[in-house]
């Protein structure tokens, strides 16, 4: 029997962005049913916090509008007021003055944190016998697992508690034993080198900071800073399925010709090259052509109208709101005549579609907050609101957008879908962009990746599992979800790192100088020359040409997790890499492969659950129990975590 | 998973309830290593060398020091004696690798916990607000600590080593072990010779009974980085000379035949990166070649004698390409450049490289350690002699070793221990420190606060010899 059942076990994984839970394993492991951004506000006594905005509504106007930002108004006592208008609501969507307690995987500020967790743990409402598995950020120290610990046992009263190692999840989500996982998150990423099963903790990558997915929304933030995209714009921009990283020489659309001096791998760019291939593209063709949506407008709008709509927010928080409703209705109006004229069935797939690499330009659909926050400082009463939400949203035709939104939300992890009604509050606006989304990772983010990625694999010691580490990395962390990022990766990797084999071991230049070429007779064919410690008693120049190919010839993951199949069991070792792959994803898991395995130290904590608290029954003492709390403290929980 | 087999920490109960959890410090040349007592390895290792820019901050860690950007300098705190040298960055740079990967910086904001102070305007604000901040400054106040120290370390530097965790970091109590020692401790000999080829020092350490032998410690320059500037003399004075392209240099490599000049492309940078970078990331190279070319020239007889280089063509050679795409086979190179840790006459020299003293090359070292000894000791020393340091990782290092001991000492009595895994090899010290911080019998030995303050720095002299 069991110490735990399947549906009475928490995951919690914490990150920067999004802190992913849930609560029971079902049969078949699904992605996270909990999505809950990782941020809490302050709440109006200090040290304490609540999960949403608190905002303070009035339903008459007021004399001051506008000028007060939310923060004031948060601070602001109710006592003073004391009158019966104010009414506190909270407000789900707006993220003003949110904390964040977790930057670049560290924990900041951790009265916050420990308010997110209990945040957490009430949405779930376990039962009372529920244990909890805690997934690990690398830059995690001992003494904060320990703090955890503590905090898990005492706030919880949790009978069973477990750590486990976010890199290591994820070789247990793909079932190897052996792997490099480079976890891209959103300010940093982490490189672990797991050799069976054990994270190398020394020259491990622990937060390499600006290489998340902050950094491709910072560098198109710079790009179209000019053009009037603000941060928020970017973000959006960067996870609409129009923004992606393309191959190394790959043309800019309307640039016509590839820079010159990119010397690219043929091989690769092959690979990699087809943007209709790949598990990214896939996902997107379910969202992108569907309908009248954002890829199917191409270049109707000018730019110069973009200009002058972008800051929405301004014209509405000073107050001129009415006359930019009547001259957008208007332009509403040419537009659908414009479109009647000229595509009579806009329902219909055009059948002529560049792929959006060809594109020079493209639209998509932004979720204007800081619109919808001024129209909220704005105090209007509820049906005023309502109005101007919808004559503002340019979102097509909200139903049908709102079904296609919320699933192209899962796709490019955006996170929010958590409630439904978060999402109707969104005004969306069309933006128009051009080739600047594909330079999101041209400003050295790949390079440094890359770069620390072969340091993590150089600072492991035994130099004989290197070339395995590089035959199988896992690129995950919603920060690759950006498209053709992972391919650019391999392909930076690639071109930098790959050790060819050396044309001097193909027999041609090293034949030693006192053996003279063979004669046809074959007298002269160069006989075995033992050194005094030659070993094997091979060809030398036979053994040259082995050491340094025989991982290109040795067949790869035909057995992953068979133990002792070392690829490079030489005694001496050769240079690394000679050849550098990724992981396949498991096929079992048919829920997830529809979202992409970008989370699977999600589905890896699931696994390691259900192994640790169900099946092998606390045998293999990978999780912490309360006695065992009474008796070591939190101090015990290194001798228990995974 | 947790089921024990060897590399794992005892459980709690079996090395005497040690509950302090003691923090363990061994700093060296190449990386400054950390973790708490009772673990097998150190949890945090980071590069002992650091960036400083012109506005005189630091930056420690490894992703900072790898990072090509301008203006940024990278340093070591170590002197070339082997004595540290910037006392401040040391200090830094310790409580960085013990408060990034160990405890965690302490509650509360990044601008009180000392990392981001000013060390000069920390100092003087200190003086005023002593009482009631105190404890939010200091950041390692409920453990112990452990520091390594080399055997040749001077009385000055010692009484600094103890101030440092006592006033700048509020340790409860302190010890401070010689790297020979707990090398020793490490591979289970109370007794024996200690040989730790490290990055920037070679030492020969005679240990008896736990204790080192002072007058018997040998230490000699001729050692990791002793061979990297081998290689690069070998790589400069080849025909043609053979580039050494750091990493960030290049932007992407193309094939190229053995030999032939590199066909790459290079990244251009708004602000160079300093010269003192551009060494250290050359390093990386060098390392990966020491990794997979070099090789110790493994006996019997020197490199030079007779017909050794002769065999030594004709054996294989090894390929290596350079970041740049560059590549071709090395041959008898390959053992020349390690050679002049066992023969000085061997080692390549130039003007500004002289040729190394005869006394320091590691068979030297040996001979005037065991000099030292009584005559009756030497062969329980030489029975245990304990290989340690990162250099000696190089292929067919212990061979050459043990033939050039048994030619001073024939004896078939002497034995080497050179542990078998890596990491047991290159953190000996530090793998020592951890066992015996954990070891319940040694709690009565630490400094406390308490002796400290009542007796000042000099207590180190006296209790830890």
């Amino acid at each position: 029997m069991p110490p735990f059942k399947d549906d009475q076990i928490i995951v919690i994984a914490p990150g920067s962005e999004t802190t992913l839970a849930q609560l029971g394993l079902p049969e078949s492991f699904t992605p996270a049913r909990v999505r809950i951004r990782s941020r809490m506000f302050p709440a109006e006594k200090g040290g304490e916090f609540e999960p949403y905005k608190i905002r303070r509504r009035q339903d008459k106007p007021v004399e001051k509008p506008a000028e007060q930002d939310g923060e004031a108004q948060g601070e602001a006592k109710p006592a003073t007021a004391g009158d019966d208008d104010i009414i506190w609501e909270e407000d789900r969507i707006s993220e003003e003055g949110a904390i964040w307690p977790i930057q670049d995987g560290k924990i900041t500020d951790w009265p916050c944190f420990f308010a997110l967790i209990s945040h957490v743990y009430n949405t779930l409402n376990p039962p009372f016998h529920t244990a909890i598995l805690l997934i690990t950020q690398p830059s995690w120290t001992p003494r904060e697992h320990e703090k955890l610990t503590q905090f898990f046992f005492e706030k919880f009263k949790t009978p069973a508690f477990g750590l486990m190692d976010a890199a290591l999840a994820t070789t247990w989500a793909y079932g190897v034993h052996t792997a490099t996982i480079v976890d891209v998150g959103k300010g940093k990423t982490d490189i672990t080198a797991v050799s069976e099963f054990i994270p190398h903790v020394q020259g491990r990558i622990i937060s390499l900071s600006g290489s998340g997915g902050e950094a491709f929304t910072e560098t198109l933030h710079f790009k179209l800073k000019s053009k009037g995209f603000n941060r928020d714009i970017c973000e959006q921009l960067k996870k609409s399925p129009i923004c992606e990283i393309l191959p190394e020489g790959t043309p800019l659309p309307g640039s016509g010709k590839a820079d010159e001096e990119v010397i690219t791998n043929p091989a690769a760019a092959a690979s990699t090259g087809a943007v209709s291939s790949g598990p990214a593209a896939a996902a997107a063709v379910g969202n992108a052509p569907r309908g009248p949506g954002p890829d199917t407008e191409v270049g109707e709008e000018d730019g110069g109208e973009n200009e002058g709509v972008l800051d929405v927010a301004s014209i509405v928080a000073g107050g001129k709101m009415n006359e930019y409703l009547a001259k957008k209705e208007k332009e509403k109006q040419d537009k659908t005549n414009a479109k009647k004229k000229g595509a009579p069935v806009p329902d219909a797939n055009k059948p002529v579609r560049l792929p959006n690499s060809k594109r020079e330009k493209a639209t998509f659909l932004y979720e204007d907050h800081a619109l919808l926050d001024a129209l909220k400082n704005t105090n209007l009463d509820t049906q005023g609101m309502a109005d101007a939400k919808a004559a503002l949203d340019e979102g097509p035709t909200k139903k049908a957008s709102e079904g296609e939104n919320s699933e192209a939300a899962e796709a490019n992890g955006t996170g929010e879908a958590a409630s439904a009604t978060s999402r109707s509050g969104h005004i969306r606006r069309e933006m128009e962009v051009g080739t600047e989304r594909f330079l999101a990772g041209s400003n050295g983010t790949l390079e440094k990746i890359a770069d620390a990625i072969h340091r993590a694999i150089s600072s492991v010691d035994e130099v004989n599992k290197r070339s395995e580490l590089w035959d199988s990395l896992i690129i995950c962390g919603n920060g690759s979800r950006l498209r053709g990022f992972k391919e650019a990766l391999l392909q930076t990797l690639q071109s930098k790192y790959l050790i060819s084999p050396s044309s001097a071991t193909i027999f041609t230049s090293e034949i030693p100088s006192n053996i003279s070429t063979p004669a046809g007779t074959g007298a002269n064919t160069p006989q075995p020359q033992l050194g005094p410690h030659g070993g094997s008693g091979v060809n030398p120049l036979l053994f040259a040409a082995t050491t340094a190919q025989s991982q290109n010839l040795m067949p790869h993951g035909s057995n992953p997790l068979m133990p002792g199949l070392s690829h490079n069991a030489h005694s001496s070792h050769g240079q690394t890499p000679t050849s550098i792959k990724t992981v396949k994803p498991p096929e079992y898991f048919p829920e997830w492969k529809d979202v992409g395995f970008d989370e699977s130290a999600f589905l890896g904590a699931q696994v390691a659950a259900k192994v640790i608290f169900v099946v092998d029954q606390g045998q293999s003492k990978g999780y912490m129990t309360r006695p065992d709390y009474n008796d070591q403290g939190p101090q015990g929980i290194h001798d228990y975590s995974l | 998973m947790n089921i024990p087999n060897s590399s794992t920490a005892p459980t709690a109960g079996e090395y005497a309830g040690d509950e302090v959890s003691a923090i363990v410090l061994d700093p060296g040349y190449s990386t400054t290593r950390a973790g708490f007592a009772g673990e097998d390895v150190p949890k945090s290792v980071c590069p002992s060398f650091y960036g400083q820019s012109d506005s005189d901050s630091y930056l420690f860690g490894e992703n900072a020091i790898h990072s090509p950007v301008g203006n940024l300098n990278t340093k070591n705190y170590w002197g070339s004696d082997g004595i540290v040298e910037d006392w401040d960055a040391a200090t830094k740079l310790w409580e960085y690798s013990i408060t990034s990967r160990l405890t965690g910086a302490r509650a509360g904001d990044p601008a009180k916990n000392g990392l981001n102070d000013d060390p000069r305007a920390n100092g003087e604000s200190m003086d005023v607000e002593m009482e009631g901040v105190e404890n939010n400054e200091k950041p390692m106040e409920d453990s112990p600590l452990l520091v390594t120290e080399p055997g040749w370390n001077s009385a000055k530097a010692r009484e600094k080593y103890i101030e440092i965790a006592m006033e700048d970091w509020g340790v409860p109590a302190f010890f401070l072990q010689k790297t020979g020692v707990l090398a020793a401790f490490a591979s289970g000999k109370a007794s024996g010779i200690i040989i730790d080829v490290g990055a920037s020092h070679t030492s020969v350490t005679p240990v008896l009974d736990g204790m080192v032998l002072r007058k018997g410690v040998q230490k000699s320059p001729l050692a990791g980085n002793f061979v990297s500037q081998q290689i690069r003399q070998t790589f400069k004075t080849a025909s043609p000379e053979i580039p050494l392209t750091p990493h960030y240099l290049v932007k992407s490599k193309t094939q190229v035949d053995a030999g032939a000049p590199a066909n790459a492309t290079y990244k251009t940078f708004p602000v160079a990166p300093s010269a003192s970078f551009r060494l250290n990331e050359e390093e990386r190279v060098l390392t990966e070649f020491k990794e997979s070319v070099v090789e110790v020239w493994p006996g019997p007889g020197r490199f030079t004698n007779g017909t050794n280089e002769e065999i030594a063509k004709s054996a294989p050679g090894r390929p290596f390409e350079m970041p740049d795409g560059w590549n071709n086979i090395f041959g008898s190179e390959r053992f020349r450049v390690a050679e002049g840790l066992f023969d000085a006459s061997a080692a390549l020299t130039s003007e500004a490289n002289p040729r190394p003293k005869d006394e320091w090359t590691i068979p030297r070292l040996v001979q005037a350690a065991v000099q030292h000894v009584d005559a009756d000791q030497r062969p329980l020393l030489l029975a245990n002699i304990v290989v340690t340091g990162g250099s000696t990782l190089l292929h067919k290092f212990n061979d050459r070793l043990n033939f050039e001991i048994n030619a001073i000492y024939p004896s078939t009595r002497n034995k080497l221990i050179a542990p078998g895994s890596v990491v047991e090899r290159k953190y000996a010290a530090w793998i020592g420190g951890s066992i015996l911080a954990s070891l319940g019998s040694f709690h009565q030995l630490w400094i406390s606060r308490k002796e400290y303050e009542e007796h000042g720095a000099s207590i180190v002299e006296k209790r830890c010899r």
